[in-house]
């Protein structure tokens, strides 16, 4: 996963989402559709796709969707 | 339905299934992260009747249900033969007939009582005294049990892969667990009255909306035809989460409205047990400007449903004293339901 329109592109394939590449940086809590079980399955999705955990309290504090991407890979 | 006459609460027992089950061991076993449990649902423990390692249920409803009838019975210092009818309400019974109603007056030696079950979820305890205060004011009997409970553990299918469920089958598996309370009641006062139901109400409250929850039930033919043909349990949480807390204040209006109580007479509050989190949400919405205390069990206990009335009561009366007031504010989101009461200390204090 090398961008955040990947994870992006993996949340509308597998959660049912609608997300475009521009709400990257809005925050969770502004996006409509986003919620906390969203961001629960999320974290499942990813740590299937890295093949390794994902820090799950980092994910936790994270404020959009390029947050959690950047927890993701580890930057 | 709302408004007179008044019962009056004897005693009270509760039952919850084995040791309290944490975030790390139901994370353990189901793979959901624990902090992800602890800051968007905020409940810490909750029981199962079911053993999480082998998936051997190892309380019934039934029996969860005799154990806290006993515990009520013996707090009232009432005999079952002492008990004219039982009214049940649960939405997990463990078989469709006979009722669980029906089973626990055999458990307990009841003989020849009328036994009621009702089909309900969060307002069935309510509901229950309802059809209670309608037994004892028709003067069929002396006293009632009112029981309420529910084994959420029936739908938590251990073998299931959270990833693949739907959020709104997934967010049960978090939300919910299992437990029984009781209460016995009377029409009239008597010697060792813990507290008085006055005021009552529960009314439906989403005409024309869809439900907020959903449990199915299947029989043979649906099982032959392949599996099971949808989610046994669904919730639509963002509607929980923004019509409770509406539901919630009117309910609370209504209660003060019918009773004549000023909301500085209040003492305790009793509200709408659905997660730890979401519970402290609308406490705090409820009560802002009183100085009400809350009275919550759900974060500790998980939503089990049809019990947590009676696990509430069971946590306030050794609180009250004389001439103490409680609200109780329960709202059922199947087909939105408010429901509540209020609840009073005798004057003086009881005899023991």
């Amino acid at each position: 996963m090398r961008t955040v329109e990947e994870l992006i592109e993996l949340a509308n394939t597998h959660l049912g989402t609608a997300l475009a590449a521009t709400d990257a940086e809005a925050e969770l809590t502004e996006l409509a559709e986003w919620d906390s079980v969203h961001l629960l399955r999320l974290v499942a999705l990813l740590e299937q796709e890295l093949g390794r955990p994902v820090a799950v309290d980092a994910v936790l504090r994270a404020r959009s969707l390029r947050d959690i991407w950047a927890v993701a890979v580890g930057t | 339905m709302a408004g007179t006459p008044s019962t009056y609460l004897l005693g009270t027992g509760t039952a919850l299934p084995g040791e309290p089950v944490g975030n790390d061991r139901l994370s353990h076993r189901l793979g959901i992260p624990s902090a992800w449990v602890e800051t968007f649902i905020g409940t810490r423990t909750r029981h199962f009747a079911v053993d999480l390692d082998t998936g051997r249920a190892r309380w019934t409803l039934e029996d969860l249900c005799t154990d806290a009838a006993d515990r009520a019975l013996a707090d009232a210092g009432a005999e079952p033969s002492e008990i004219g009818f039982i009214v049940l309400a649960t939405a997990t019974p463990d078989a469709l007939m006979p009722t669980n109603a029906a089973l626990l007056a055999d458990r307990l030696g009841i003989e020849g009582a009328a036994a009621y079950q009702l089909q309900s979820g969060c307002g069935g305890a309510v509901q229950a005294f309802a059809v209670a205060r309608a037994m004892l004011s028709a003067g069929e009997s002396a006293l009632g049990l009112v029981v309420g409970g529910d084994v959420c553990s029936k739908h938590l299918d251990l073998a299931q892969d959270f990833r693949e469920l739907p959020p709104g089958a997934l967010v049960n598996y978090v939300l919910f667990g299992d437990g029984a309370g009781a209460a016995v009641v009377s029409g009239t006062p008597r010697p060792g009255t813990r507290a008085v139901l006055t005021h009552l109400e529960h009314r439906l409250a989403g005409p024309g909306l869809p439900p907020g929850q959903r449990v199915e039930w299947f029989g043979a033919a649906d099982l032959r035809a392949g599996g099971l043909p949808r989610p046994a349990v669904t919730e639509d949480y963002k509607a929980v989460e923004q019509r409770v807390p509406v539901l919630a204040r009117e309910l609370r209006d209504t209660l003060l409205t019918a009773s004549g109580w000023r909301p500085e007479s209040v003492d305790y509050l009793l509200p709408p047990q659905l997660s730890g989190r979401m519970t402290e949400r609308i406490t705090s919405e409820l009560g802002q400007g009183f100085e009400w205390e809350a009275v919550s069990c759900v974060a500790e206990t998980g939503n089990n449903g049809n019990a947590l009335v009676f696990l509430q009561l069971d946590r306030l009366l050794p609180r009250l004293t004389p001439a103490q007031r409680a609200l109780t504010l329960a709202v059922e989101s199947s087909k939105w339901i408010r429901a509540g009461f209020t609840v009073e200390a005798p004057r003086e204090a009881p005899d023991a």
